[in-house]
């Protein structure tokens, strides 16, 4: 077996090319990876301004942060628009998929393209669109946390789709027929049969537009009016370098967990993979 | 009989028929879809409608009545605002040539070359993707320079006025280059994982694409502190005594070579993933009879491998082109002066000093037709390179 595998990767690659590949790809992961380390140094920096050299370790940055009431604010916020935003948008997301898997729909070419075309929209069309939407009062919500989770929620559908959707199309719709041939409804079928088999999925859907809302910034920046989320916060503070010494700490934390919360996202999307393919 | 004939033909024959056998009705089909219509209605075509409106409209407003609530003020509309954008000249110089053209006829030609290229039928796929890459070409001719004798010449440039223009083109190009040097990185990088490490790369694709994943605004910060003034670079250069103390190499940090260094790194990642799928679609088997007829390696990838991935790389590069263009964050942090970009000039038209609501309208809408025809016309390279996902 693994000599079949060297005779595979000779094929492909000469053993210098494969030193010579292996470095490079080396490289590139401690490039890729040396902002993020150095973010974390920085946290622990005893010195005001994110420079070198260091001037020693210390983590009253981190003490300073979790006690700034702004920040606490922002964060808050943050957590609350992503968790709506994401949960709307999976909801959403979910019902227009089954018909769009499933169902003669007029139309649905149309549908699609309108509902994928949120991805390609440069995000600062979309923020200064519905900036005027929301401030000229057309739709009377005005400025806040609502109108930056109804941003969000625009953004994250296709994403959620585009997980869901393919997910519902696969599973084998003898399954579905079964169901009601044996006298379900059609809650009765969603909820005992194709609602196991895509649990993943929708948690996979809604991780993703909490992820994507957490860190969203151009929007919210627009119309978020004077309750910032977390991304706002930050970024107003970056533009400021005496400011961000009290940011970076809770930027390290929000790393680690955006990286937890992605990887998991992923995890629970390939075992549901494994799980469809082994029925 | 012949009426009989054609009826199980009949759509809506069809689609009744498919409806009962889901169990459901059109109603809960078209119920179902209904909040996704009525949020992507009401939260992104209305809004889209209204800065339309706003571009269009007669009437200036003062940055207060911007501000106000709408009360039809919008009493009639004019192109005036369009035509401050894209109403300027292009002048053409090349050796021998030297024309004068209104942006709009220049314009014309990149909108009927994308369109030619999706004509269907009419052109074969290769002739269309030659026409869509002459059409990115002339994006980038306002920054094309020919060496002229001792002096570089610049083959297109704009007339004085057209100064968002202007920054338009600088913007497309400093996309453009990223996005190259995105794909040039992320090729090999993508080799390496399809071919080099057995079982586990899907794990080492994870690890690649997790940074993608984790904050954008800090991962531009950081390289604040790898490229500043202070920064790791400059330190450690000024440790080894290469760097004078007092003369840190300043075209690091607040330049356009920052934003473009800062544009590829958060987007390699991303686009490793569409060249890793496309190089995973190679059967081996190939290269291996490729190699027994007597190839050597880089003749087995320039023959074989290469036109397999061709559509994932070019993918690829749109993954990263598209959305660049309108890049706001990077070249606020790390752009400085120099490294301004469009999308920067079209949000201080709206929240910063320029604050001209109805002309950041036609700069929205300007940049969101470009981005719209670009991705139309290059759908096919982008359906490939998600796996047929959408």
């Amino acid at each position: 077996m693994a000599r079949r595998r060297n005779t595979e990767t000779f094929v492909v690659i000469s053993p210098t090319g494969k030193v010579l590949l292996t470095a490079f790809f080396a490289l590139f992961l401690v490039v890729l990876y040396l902002p993020t380390v150095l973010l974390i140094v920085f946290s622990f920096n005893a010195g005001t301004v994110a420079a070198f050299p260091l001037e020693g370790l210390t983590t009253k940055w981190y003490g300073l942060a979790l006690h700034s009431e702004s920040i606490r604010q922002a964060l808050w916020a943050s957590v609350r628009v992503a968790t709506l935003s994401a949960a709307i948008a999976t909801l959403i997301a979910l019902m227009a998929s089954y018909p769009l898997a499933r169902r003669h729909v007029r139309g649905k070419a149309v549908i699609s393209a309108l509902m994928l075309v949120p991805l390609v929209v440069p995000t600062v069309v979309l923020g200064v669109a519905l900036l005027i939407l929301f401030q000229k009062g057309v739709i009377p919500i005005g400025l806040g946390l609502i109108s930056v989770m109804i941003g969000h929620v625009v953004i994250a559908l296709p994403f959620a789709v585009l997980i869901l959707l393919p997910r519902i199309a696969s599973i084998d719709k003898r399954l579905e027929e079964a169901a009601y041939d044996l006298g379900a409804s059609g809650l009765q079928m969603f909820r005992r049969v194709m609602l196991p088999l895509i649990v993943p999925s929708i948690l996979s859907a809604f991780l993703i537009s909490f992820v994507f809302s957490i860190d969203e910034v151009v929007i919210a920046s627009f119309i978020a009016g004077d309750q910032p989320t977390y991304p706002v916060y930050l970024y107003s503070g970056l533009k400021f370098p005496e400011k961000t010494q009290t940011l970076i700490p809770v930027a390290t934390i929000m790393i680690v967990l955006s990286f937890l919360l992605a990887i998991a996202a992923e995890v629970i999307r390939r075992r549901g993979d494994r799980k469809l393919e082994g029925r | 009989m012949a009426t009989a004939a054609q009826e199980p033909k009949a759509p809506l024959k069809r689609s009744r028929r498919e409806t009962r056998n889901d169990g459901g009705s059109a109603l809960s089909t078209y119920g179902l879809l209904a909040p996704m219509l009525i949020v992507l209605g009401l939260f992104f075509l209305a809004p889209l409608y209204y800065i339309l409106l706003f571009s269009i409209a007669l009437r200036r407003f003062s940055p207060t009545e911007a501000l106000a609530a709408l009360n039809g003020e919008l009493n009639g509309f004019t192109t005036e605002l369009w035509s401050k954008l894209v109403g300027v000249d292009v002048i053409v110089k090349l050796p021998g040539i030297d024309l004068t053209v209104p942006t709009m006829v220049v314009a014309l030609i990149f909108i009927v070359l994308l369109l030619l290229a999706v004509s269907g039928g009419r052109i074969s796929k290769d002739r269309g993707g030659w026409i869509v890459g002459i059409a990115f070409l002339l994006l980038l001719a306002p920054f094309l320079t020919l060496p002229a004798g001792n002096n570089l010449l610049r083959i297109m440039s704009l007339s004085s006025e057209g100064d968002s223009l202007r920054l338009f083109f600088k913007s497309v190009s400093m996309a453009m280059t990223s996005s190259v040097i995105a794909v040039i990185i992320a090729i090999p990088v993508a080799y390496f994982l399809a071919f080099c490490v057995g079982k586990s790369k899907y794990t080492w694709m994870l690890i690649v694409i997790a940074p993608f994943l984790t904050s954008y605004l800090l991962r531009v910060f950081a390289w604040k502190v790898i490229l500043g003034d202070q920064g790791l670079i400059n330190s450690g250069l000024m440790a080894v005594g290469l760097v004078d103390e007092a003369a840190p190499l300043t075209f690091l940090i607040y330049s356009q070579f920052t934003v473009i260094v800062v544009l590829t790194y958060a987007w390699v990642p991303f686009i490793c993933l569409p060249i890793f799928l496309s190089f995973e679609t190679i059967d081996r088997r190939l290269l291996e009879a490729a190699m027994d007829l007597g190839a050597t390696r880089w003749q087995a990838f320039r023959k074989i491998s290469l036109p397999i991935i061709a559509p994932g790389i070019v993918a690829a590069f749109l993954f990263v082109f598209i959305p660049s263009i309108g890049e706001y964050i990077t070249p606020t942090l790390v752009g400085g002066t120099q490294g301004t970009m469009y999308g920067q000039s079209l949000a201080s038209q709206f929240v910063g000093g320029a604050f001209n609501w109805q002309y950041g309208s036609v700069m929205a809408l300007f940049l969101l037709g470009v981005v719209l025809l670009l991705t139309f016309a290059t759908s096919r390279f982008l359906r490939s390179g998600a796996g047929g996902n959408l």
